[in-house]
């Protein structure tokens, strides 16, 4: 018998970044698989793929051995195939059971909306994660009064309510907790005894280990290994997500922690928190690169817009031996501190406006009154022409660049003030390969002038390969930290897997 | 091909020439006489100076962004205008004192609004709606609706009447004004900041703009401007009525919109708000002269003012 589902060999590029190369599954009716991966392996676009969000460019989906062709999330949905979004689907506005029965909302026969039944079905739903709910959750509650782990489980039970053949749960425990996550634990037992496929995406470990029967390993986009859980160590995965060592695009020289420790402290972080970070505590060197890893949304941002004063923050910062608290990043600017934000068209860019202001915004101040537009356009054009920038010409809007070229206007506001301290939030997030080397040597050579560079990054073969010392964030705190000969990516995948390092390959 | 693109300040400026030269085939228009031709059009734009400088200020609060508007101008040019009247009564000596006090007095109110706008995260809309409630109540309460003043003889020599070469001064003071503003948006961080903030917000804090402080001074500034309009505006017409400035305040947005701002914010000129002064006065004084009514006015001008905003945006939806 075909299996109930059978992805093979999936590509898909967005842009210059080929987000899966070669992907194949396949899940069995009854059955719980574990889709597993590093940051940015691919296994949110393969979801996407199965569910029809995204179209694939080749490859087959094959639906209990038929091909099938989904080109809508609509199409996916009535094949049987039901999602728990890790980006929440939720209207905050509507009550629970509206949200459940958004589109399928049950009728009366005077084509009224059945209320009365709505409410009981809802009420069915809520009551099988009874006792790890609020008692006070009701079906006419509003989403919007909803905490986190709450609106998750309304997703779950979202999902569910279609009776699907196959069920994607994405991240779909990283918000819950531990009482909550047996539940789900039993319930997803209960469905696969009713002959729903499961496919599990979680970072943790432990959950994979209990929860899944089998495995498939995406590493760079394409499928590097599948098997049984039971002839799997945790061990075994870590090594199959890990990537190999290729290392050709980044080429830098560690600094030794001996050549470090002669360095001046340039930033000193004691104690630090914010709504997200619980107690964060580092210190950095001139000149070096301090890379910050773990999962995604474990805190990095938030580390970064604090020490930028982008958020509000207690703990302490000392800048140069000075303390300091910015509560405005123009203070955190004035101090010679940079930020590259993580959402490029959102927080780094002005997309309406032209190249030139783009570069320019930071650095009005400087340039006198009435401002001296031919130093301005000059100064523009020297860093333009320092980042290689490919355009039409400083008036053009910044929105006509390609995406490896927009981020080069980011990094170059910031270049033009010549920063001691450079911030970057995934700077090379959906940039291309020969944007991304010349990048590498852009930091290199900035480290090597003396300016000190916090990188976070999703990508890590870039942490490890840039680096002098990484630190692995986890649920907002420092979780550990690899330098020297520990900077290994199966090292450092293990850290942001919380599966110890010393017992990783 | 390349495609044909105009902007829309430029635009706005062709279609009132375009309108002008037309209404000289009126029955009562200027024909071929030059002379008179002339002397009209130096009428159309003395008349378009007022609307111009009031529509000054919600330029510069639409540039800012954030749903920015001021609903508060029409009341501001009444209070101040009032002010004005009252204050000078007359006297040529009284005519700096009370233009001082008019700036202070628009300034306040648009720091009210800019602080409400910035600190309450009241929507721009609603702060200024209600802003000019507040000022109109105040206004009746002050003046039991009957108004003493006079205005200075100097006012009305300086706005009304020709100053030199047989332009009208008020035209002089457009045109003085109109280099302030360009230095202003295009000459100075303040201007720049002020188009970053109405691109996008994050971006403009994350790269060291205050974006509170801008906002609260770009309301302060427009209820400034508005104050120098209610100034002008009783100046030119010699007397005053507490509904004088109403009939300003839906035209001093329509003439930001045709003049090409964009209504979400980051990008316009004041030279756009001139032109777009220029066609809102040009063509309801052509409709008065053609004695058409009121709401036919009104409903041309709607007219205009919704085909003018679809071409600009067809141009824009082209380009990208």
């Amino acid at each position: 018998m075909p299996p109930l589902l059978a992805v093979r060999n999936v590509a898909k590029r967005y842009g210059a970044v080929q987000a899966l190369i070669d992907a194949s599954l396949e899940v069995d009716a009854g059955e719980t698989l574990a889709l597993i991966g590093a940051n940015g392996s691919g296994k949110s676009t393969l979801s996407k793929v199965i569910n029809g969000v995204v179209a694939p460019e080749r490859g087959q989906l094959l639906l209990g051995g038929r091909s099938v062709h989904f080109d809508s999330p609509h199409a996916a949905k009535d094949a049987g195939i039901s999602t728990v979004f890790q980006e929440l689907s939720l209207v905050p506005q509507m009550t629970v059971a509206e949200n459940i029965w958004l589109t399928r909302e049950p009728l009366r026969r005077s084509g009224m909306i059945d209320r009365r039944t709505e409410r009981r079905r809802t009420e069915d739903l809520l009551s099988l994660f009874a006792g790890t709910l609020r008692a006070d959750l009701t079906p006419d509650t509003p989403v919007a009064a909803l905490l986190p782990d709450e609106r998750q489980i309304v997703e779950i039970l979202k999902a569910i309510s279609v009776n699907p053949r196959l069920l994607i749960l994405d991240e779909a425990t990283a918000s819950l907790d531990s009482r909550q996550v047996q539940r789900l634990f039993e319930l997803i037992g209960q469905w696969k005894a009713q002959g729903t496929a499961i496919i599990f995406i979680s970072h943790r470990m432990a959950e994979i280990e209990q929860i899944a029967d089998r495995y498939s390993v995406l590493r760079n986009g394409q499928t590097v290994g599948a098997g049984s859980m039971k002839e799997a160590t945790a061990n075994d995965l870590v090594t199959l997500m890990a990537p190999e060592t290729a290392g050709g695009a980044v080429e830098r020289r560690r600094l030794s922690s001996d050549i470090l420790a002669t360095r001046r402290i340039v930033l000193q972080i004691d104690d630090l928190r914010t709504s997200v970070l619980r107690g964060v505590s580092m210190q950095v060197r001139e000149g070096e690169l301090l890379g910050i890893g773990g999962l995604k949304g474990q805190g990095q941002r938030d580390l970064l817009l604090a020490i930028f004063g982008g958020t509000p923050w207690s703990g302490r910062i000392t800048l140069d031996g000075k303390p300091v608290h910015f509560t405005h990043p123009r203070q955190a600017m004035n101090h010679g501190v940079a930020l590259v934000p993580g959402d490029r068209a959102g927080e780094g860019l002005l997309s309406i406006r032209s190249i030139l202001e783009n570069l320019l915004v930071p650095s009005w101040r400087n340039y006198g009154f009435p401002l001296q537009m031919q130093r301005a356009r000059r100064d523009a054009s020297a860093i333009a022409a320092r980042l290689d920038l490919k355009m039409a010409g400083l008036d053009a809007p910044v929105s006509s660049l390609s995406g490896g070229n927009a981020q080069k206007v980011v990094i170059g506001k910031w270049l033009l003030r010549n920063p001691r301290i450079l911030l970057l939030d995934d700077p090379t997030k959906g940039v291309d390969i020969a944007t991304k080397a010349e990048f590498y040597r852009l930091l290199t050579r900035l480290c090597e002038e003396g300016t000190t560079v916090i990188l976070y990054s999703s990508d890590d073969e870039e942490l490890i390969g840039l680096s002098d010392r990484v630190i692995v964030m986890h649920d907002g705190r420092i979780s550990s930290e690899l330098a020297g000969a520990s900077l290994t990516t199966a090292n450092l995948v293990a850290a942001s897997l919380g599966v110890a390092s010393g017992d990783a390959p | 091909m390349k495609r044909l693109t105009i902007s829309p300040p430029l635009a706005a400026v062709l279609l009132a020439i375009v309108l002008f030269l037309l209404s000289g085939f009126l029955p009562n228009g200027f024909g071929g006489n030059l002379d008179v031709a002339t002397a009209q059009a130096i009428n159309i734009v003395r008349l378009s100076v007022f609307l111009g400088i009031i529509a000054a200020g919600q330029t510069l609060v639409i540039i800012s962004g954030g749903e920015g508007i001021d609903l508060s101008t029409g009341a501001v040019v009444t209070l101040t205008a009032i002010l004005t009247y009252t204050i000078v009564n007359g006297r040529n000596e009284q005519v700096l004192p009370a233009l001082l006090a008019v700036l202070v007095v628009g300034g306040l109110i648009g720091l009210v609004n800019g602080a409400g706008i910035a600190f309450l995260a009241i929507s721009p809309l609603v702060m200024t709606l209600g802003m000019a409630g507040v000022v109109s109540g105040l206004i009746l309460v002050i003046t039991h609706g009957n108004v003493s003043g006079a205005v200075a003889p100097i006012m009305t020599q300086l706005i009304a009447r020709p100053v030199l070469l047989g332009i009208p001064g008020a035209i002089l003071i457009w045109a003085v004004f109109a280099a302030l503003m360009w230095l202003l948006l295009e000459r100075t961080a303040f201007g720049r900041r002020l188009f970053a903030i109405g691109a996008n917000r994050t971006t403009a804090r994350l790269s060291g703009i205050n974006v509170t402080g801008m906002v609260i001074a770009t309301y302060a500034l427009s209820g400034m401007l508005a104050g120098l309009g209610g100034f002008l505006v009783v100046g030119n017409t010699g007397v005053v009525h507490i509904r004088i400035g109403d009939p300003f305040l839906f035209p001093s947005i329509a003439a930001v919109a045709v003049g090409g701002t964009l209504l979400t914010g980051g990008k316009g000129s004041y030279f756009g708000t001139m032109a777009g002064a220029l066609v809102l006065t040009l063509i309801t004084s052509l409709l008065t002269t053609m004695q058409m009514q009121e709401s036919v006015r009104r409903m041309v001008l709607g007219a205009t003012l919704l085909t003018m905003i679809a071409i600009y945006g067809r141009q824009r939806g082209f380009r990208q």
